[in-house]
């Protein structure tokens, strides 16, 4: 049996290399694959850990209320549990520690009723945490170095002594002396939100449940911390700080040290004991393993996807190579049977042969597919992504090229050992039913995958599941089989119609086209293959452009500059010189909506812009043609505010008089606007209404800044009669080119709770010598209680009424909300009322959370008129920013951290974790194209060799050389050229109905916005000219060949 | 029966190279066959019958010699000279049928007028005449695989006829049928012959053939033993 085998094997080389091949290059993706889910995979998770922000890694040990005396140890023993929790990962450590408020001497913070506290911190890396302004980092024992704003506010400079009292303990702390070294600036997005007082460097009214009153807090007085461990005072907050070294970790390390974490809590209670009041690890290392373990099986479903479907095509090819075989052999078959040979026998040879072939093709496949493998790494996006590997053979890579080639093995033998049938065999009822059955079959299979996957929840499982696995294959397989239904008959209508023709070649070549059995294995790899490879082009477009549709709405501008602080006036100016993009300051922040607070502890979200550059400034899809410049239609408000323009650097003037003999003061508050729309409050002394101007010089702070509104909380010692009362402020003009007058609709009211307390308020404007003057009067009500808020407002445009907004889909769901409905939103401390204008799939930055989006002006009017000045304002969005370093120059401010669409669209594209999708496509595309030329190849090699006779025969019949070669390219053509157009429909459709499908969020979940499917026109048209091209070459190639050896020597042998 | 020779063979050569060994095939073969009249070619397996028959019909080149058919000097014909010659003149019965698996019984037939470019419904007409003829017109539609041995060669000979041609060359046409059938065949050779006045040079082992034939002509090791004009020789070799 072995030497038959051998025999034929030498005698039909080329058809068992070709066989060799079709099972070497399954085997090849198959291994190619399993190697992208197992060996990229695992680095991928290990390259995004490393990649991963600190915060999403680090473990933090927070302590608190630590005596004096425990502190050093205290430290200690925290350092070594947390450390210990992140074994075997070598770790390094950061700490920051703040003792408990102590009291300042009252030289320093003069002026105030309350108390004066101040504390002091210590970070060990705190010139990684701030920059130096003046003055030095601290060196000696008692140095300390103060943020800008205290040194400002208690007026220290380097070498000021200052005298912390004791604290109030048992027993006591004594004072502490510190020494002032140096004044520094906070940077932002280095945990300074974690200071007691957010470098905000002073609170009024603090309170630390230390004390029964609220007390005047400043702070911190910065210390080395091994200094600061030492000066016995009592510790009220320390954090250490582990930061795990990700960059050559494991897996097996990683799943160590998350349950090292999870750990960790009771091993610090249980070494701490009662040293400390509160203890607590916190660590978000094994929920972002979890997250990036979830990411990593949902790649690997698609790529097992892409797996499957290039295993169905290497099967399809061996059957067609299989049919040809079996059909090459059909005389020795034949001739084997009529010697005696059993079936049993016969399946023997096929299996031997067909093992053989296995066994060397899987020799093949494993360095084959490794080298691919390693070579797919070195490409884009994986190289991009940091998975770049050196060609390695893993024990699951061999099992499944093994396992493939064998089951390709398998169906050569099962297909070798079946009748075969010949030219001219018109199909038998049972073979119609069986292959009706199995189109059937197929089809209901792949109607099932579809829907599984149509109606799986939209928060489905990230692992691969059988449904979304073979769902696209099947669907594919289902669609060329159903194509097939439809080609061959056309091309028997053809074949009709070709009858009526007068010459011989046409209906000639539609009979061999329409009538040769082998055309439907054949007719069903080229369609398999044309879909799959234009289904392939068609997915990777879509899934980038899900990528990117994700990032737009995820990031909601072009670039978002999310604030560490409070925003001041002229960084606005900043970032668009930064940036010199359309700018403008947003508020993205969580709200209640009336009493609602959300549902899952996720809280509704706000975010408000300015709309009237929405088409600039907001990205993400909204449905249909409409665009957010549509849906920001109804939200912008009809006029811009202008104000009136204020000189930089001048002092505002404000004076008021109230008749009668009851004194009253005011305590104003205006609001300016700069040329970017942000609006910056500021806050003067107690002006008395005593006929005396007073200046507010730390309000016109920048240039281009223009007056909005102003607030006149009105205090009154008594209560008493109504009194008339008349406030002046005066804005000093800036230089003569700018407008100094405004045209705004000036108007007075009376803020809440109570606006009766102020009657008849109004507002005049008038320019005077220095500038433009505001005449605001009012008669005040002074009865009641004598703390009874009296605010007049004077604002640049009349009251807004209830805002309109946009509303995502999920609010209206939720909330029950509809076009027309009147709501309420709490923005800080105010209720602001919205009305609902138009319902939008998802707001821009909060993809598919309960959202609003309002305009940002509107909003600040609906909030100024009921006596709230504060601008609520927690990034700057830039739209259509200039150049790619846009993001560097914004990030050079120091105002916050910055996101881009850009940077999120390749982090969701290029990411580690995702780069094996696009690396997959990639594979799955050329793979298709190469089975379905070799199929090509194959069929028309054979089919060509066996009608060799045949072709002579037309010679012998009178038909001129050309006239044959017309002959066999119309046939291959006219079999070929619907079987691709066949292919590309179904690509299109499955394309269409389940690409869509197939993508998914990082968490497994449907992505929002929902993705949906892209057909690449030019590139779909590029691929099918390579594979018309490809096809009709090798067609011809081997027609020209075979009409030139086509002669009288054929004529001899039997058919 | 014209007594213009319609075939005109003179001293063809051919040889055959198989790596260092050149086998001749023909060696001088000369010979005429007068139109309407059946002869029979006459040889051993090998002695060059087959190449004669393709020499002459021109799927096949002579190295010497000439071969001229109604007065067309074939070895001087081009490809498109000798496939218009092929469809004009001279037409061919396989040994082995040689039909087209893939069309039917009717469309065998009409290939040759479909090659002539001959109009529909005079092609129609021919088709059902010939397999009329061959007694076939119930088989019309029926593929090679479907029909028998003998069913296939009767289409053959009908797709032989149907343009008409002056000269028929038949190859072994009952070497894989049956006595009985092959009986039937020739009968219908030469009935065909004589009703259609087509030349028929056919080479066969067959005595029977033989003594259908009009003249046999002996071929042995690529030349002319013998020739019989008139009557057909009774002691031609039982195998070749």
């Amino acid at each position: 049996m072995l030497r038959l085998v051998s025999r034929r094997a030498r005698a039909q080389w080329p058809l068992l290399a070709a066989l060799l091949g079709v099972v070497t290059i399954g085997a090849t993706l198959l291994g190619t694959c399993t190697l992208l889910i197992t060996r990229t995979a695992e680095r991928a998770l290990e390259v995004a850990m490393a990649r991963a922000a600190p915060a999403a890694v680090d473990a933090t040990v927070y302590t608190g209320a630590v005596e004096g005396p425990d502190v050093p140890a205290v430290a200690a023993d925290t350092r070594s549990v947390v450390t210990s929790a992140l074994a075997p990962l070598p770790v390094t450590t950061t700490a920051r520690a703040s003792t408990v408020l102590r009291a300042l001497p009252p030289a320093l913070a003069p002026g105030t009723s309350v108390g004066a506290q101040a504390y002091l911190s210590g970070l060990d890396d705190l010139p990684a945490r701030a920059e130096l302004v003046t003055g030095r980092w601290p060196q000696h024992p008692g140095d300390a170095v103060l943020l800008e704003s205290t040194a400002q506010l208690l007026d220290l400079i380097p070498g000021s002594r200052v005298h912390l009292g004791a604290e109030l303990a048992h027993p006591p702390v004594p004072a502490i002396d510190v020494t002032v070294v140096g004044v520094v600036r906070p940077l932002p997005g280095r945990g300074w939100d974690r200071d007691p007082l957010a470098a905000a460097g002073s609170a009024t009214g603090y309170r630390d449940g230390r004390f029964l009153q609220p007390v005047n807090a400043y702070g911190p007085f910065l210390m080395d911390l091994a200094d600061l461990l030492t000066t016995g005072a009592t510790v009220d907050r320390m954090e250490i700080t582990a930061h795990p070294d990700l960059s050559h970790t494991n897996r097996r390390d990683l799943e160590t040290v998350a349950g090292g974490v999870r750990e960790a809590d009771r091993r610090l209670a249980g070494t701490l004991g009662d040293r400390v009041t509160l203890a607590r690890v916190a660590s978000d290392l094994p929920l972002t393993l979890r997250a990036a373990d979830d990411q990593r099986h949902v790649t690997a479903a698609v790529v097992l996807a892409i797996a499957v479907l290039g295993g169905f095509l290497a099967a399809t090819a061996l059957v067609l190579a299989g049919r040809l075989t079996a059909g090459i052999r059909a005389d020795e078959t034949a001739l084997r049977s009529a010697v005696g040979t059993s079936g049993r026998q016969l399946a023997a040879t096929a299996t031997l042969e067909a093992g053989l072939l296995a066994a060397v093709a899987a020799a093949l496949a494993i360095p084959a597919s490794s080298a691919l493998h390693a070579g797919l790494t070195h490409l884009p996006p994986l190289d991009h992504a940091g998975l770049t590997v050196r060609p390695a053979i893993v024990g699951v890579q061999v099992l499944a090229v093994v396992g493939g080639a064998l089951v390709l093995a398998a169906v050569l033998t099962v297909l070798a050992i079946r009748a075969v049938p010949t030219a001219g065999d018109r199909g038998t009822r049972r073979e119609l039913l069986a292959r009706s059955g199995a189109d059937l079959m197929l089809t209901v299979f792949a109607a099932i995958g579809w829907w599984q996957l149509y109606a799986q929840p939209s928060a489905a499982s990230p692992r691969a599941d059988a449904v979304r696995v073979l769902a696209p294959a099947l669907l594919l397989t289902a669609g060329a089989a159903l194509a097939l239904r439809v080609v061959l008959p056309a091309l028997r209508g053809v074949d009709r119609l070709a009858y009526r023709a007068r010459g011989l070649a046409l209906p000639l070549a539609v009979a061999e086209a329409a009538r040769r059995p082998q055309a439907v294995a054949a007719g069903l790899l080229v369609g398999l293959a044309c879909a799959a490879a234009t289904f392939g082009l068609a997915f990777d477009t879509t899934w980038h452009q899900s990528q990117r549709d994700q990032a737009a709405l995820s990031v909601g501008t072009d670039l978002a500059l999310t604030l560490g602080t409070a925003p001041a006036a002229g960084d606005g100016g900043l970032v668009s010189a930064a940036t010199a993009g359309a700018v403008s300051p947003a508020l993205d922040r969580g709200t209640t909506v009336g009493q609602w607070l959300g549902t899952d502890g996720e809280a509704p979200r706000l975010v408000a812009v300015d709309t009237t550059r929405a088409e600039a400034l907001l990205r993400g899809r909204v449905d249909g043609d409409r665009g957010w410049a549509d849906v920001a239609a109804t939200l912008a408000p009809r006029t811009r505010v202008t104000g009136i323009a204020a000189a930089a650097g001048a002092s505002l003037v404000l004076s008021g008089t109230a008749v009668g003999d009851v004194p009253l003061a005011v305590t104003p508050r205006v609001l300016l606007q700069d040329a970017t729309g942000l609006r910056t409050s500021c806050t003067g002394p107690v002006v008395p209404l005593d006929g005396r101007e007073v200046r507010l010089p730390a309000c016109a702070t920048a240039d281009g800044l223009r007056l909005v509104a102003v607030a006149l909380p009105v205090t009154a010692d008594t209560v008493g009669e109504p009194v008339a009362v008349a406030v002046t402020l005066t804005v000093p003009a800036p230089g003569s080119t700018e407008r100094t007058t405004d045209a705004s609709p000036w108007t007075a009211t009376s803020a809440p709770p109570i606006p009766s307390k102020v009657g008849n308020p109004s507002v005049t404007l008038s320019s005077t010598p220095t500038g433009t003057a505001l005449r605001m009067a009012a008669t005040v009500e002074l009865g009641g209680a004598e703390d009874a808020a009296r605010t007049l407002v004077a604002s640049a445009f009349t009251d807004p009424g209830p805002v309109p907004v946009a509303v995502s889909a999920r609010f209206a769901d939720e909330v029950g909300a509809d076009n027309g409905s009147q709501l309420s939103v709490m923005v800080g401390i105010t209720p602001v009322p919205i009305v609902v204008t138009e319902v939008v799939p998802t707001v821009p930055s909060a993809p598919g959370a309960v959202a609003v989006l309002a305009d940002l002006d509107t909003l600040s009017r609906a909030r100024v008129v009921v006596g709230d000045l504060a601008f609520p304002v927690d990034a700057w969005w830039v739209g259509n920013p200039a150049g790619p370093d846009a993001a560097e120059r914004t990030a050079a401010l120091h105002l916050g951290t910055v996101a881009t669409r850009e940077a999120e669209t390749a982090r969701l594209t290029g990411g580690p974790l995702r780069a094996g999708l696009p690396g997959a496509l990639r594979l799955i595309v050329p793979a298709a194209a190469l089975l379905l030329l070799a199929g090509v190849v194959l069929h028309v090699t054979c089919d060509l060799q066996a009608r060799a006779v045949e072709v002579a025969r037309l010679r012998g019949l009178g038909m001129s050389r050309r006239g044959i070669r017309t002959v066999l390219l119309g046939q291959h053509a006219g079999v070929l050229l619907p079987l691709l157009a066949a292919g590309t429909v179904v690509g299109a459709l499955a394309t269409r109905v389940v690409a869509p499908l197939l993508v998914r969020s990082d968490t497994g979940a449907a992505p929002v916005p929902v993705a949906q499917s892209h057909w690449p026109w030019s590139a779909e048209a590029a691929l099918l000219a390579v594979l018309l091209a490809g096809c009709l070459l090798a067609v011809a190639v081997v027609v020209t060949v075979q009409v030139r050896r086509a002669d009288a020597a054929h004529l001899r042998v039997a058919p | 029966m014209s007594t213009e020779p319609l075939l005109r063979v003179r001293d063809l050569h051919r040889r055959f190279r198989s790596g260092p060994t050149v086998v001749h095939a023909l060696r001088g073969v000369s010979f005429d066959v007068t139109a309407g009249s059946m002869v029979a070619l006459v040889g051993r397996s090998g002695s060059g019958k087959t190449t004669l028959l393709n020499v002459i019909g021109g799927l096949d080149r002579p190295d010497a010699g000439t071969v001229h058919i109604d007065g067309t000097d074939v070895t001087a014909l081009d490809e498109d000279g000798l496939s218009r010659l092929r469809r004009e003149k001279v037409s061919y019965v396989f040994q082995s049928f040689g039909l087209i698996p893939v069309l039917s019984a009717t469309e065998n037939v009409a290939a040759p007028l479909r090659l002539a470019r001959v109009a529909p419904a005079e092609r129609e007409r021919r088709v059902a005449l010939l397999l009329e003829l061959v007694g076939l017109a119930d088989h019309a539609q029926q593929r090679p695989t479907e029909l028998s041995g003998g069913q296939q060669q009767r289409v053959a000979i009908a797709r032989a006829l149907a343009a008409s041609p002056r000269l028929l060359l038949a190859d072994e046409p009952t070497g894989q049928l049956d006595a009985e059938t092959g009986l039937s065949v020739m009968a219908l050779l030469r009935g065909v012959a004589e009703s259609e006045g087509v030349t028929v040079l056919v080479s066969t082992h067959d005595a029977v053939m033989m003594a259908l034939a009009d003249r046999v002509i002996r071929i042995q090791d690529g030349h002319l033993d013998d020739q019989a004009t008139g009557q057909p020789s009774t002691s031609a070799p039982n195998a070749g």
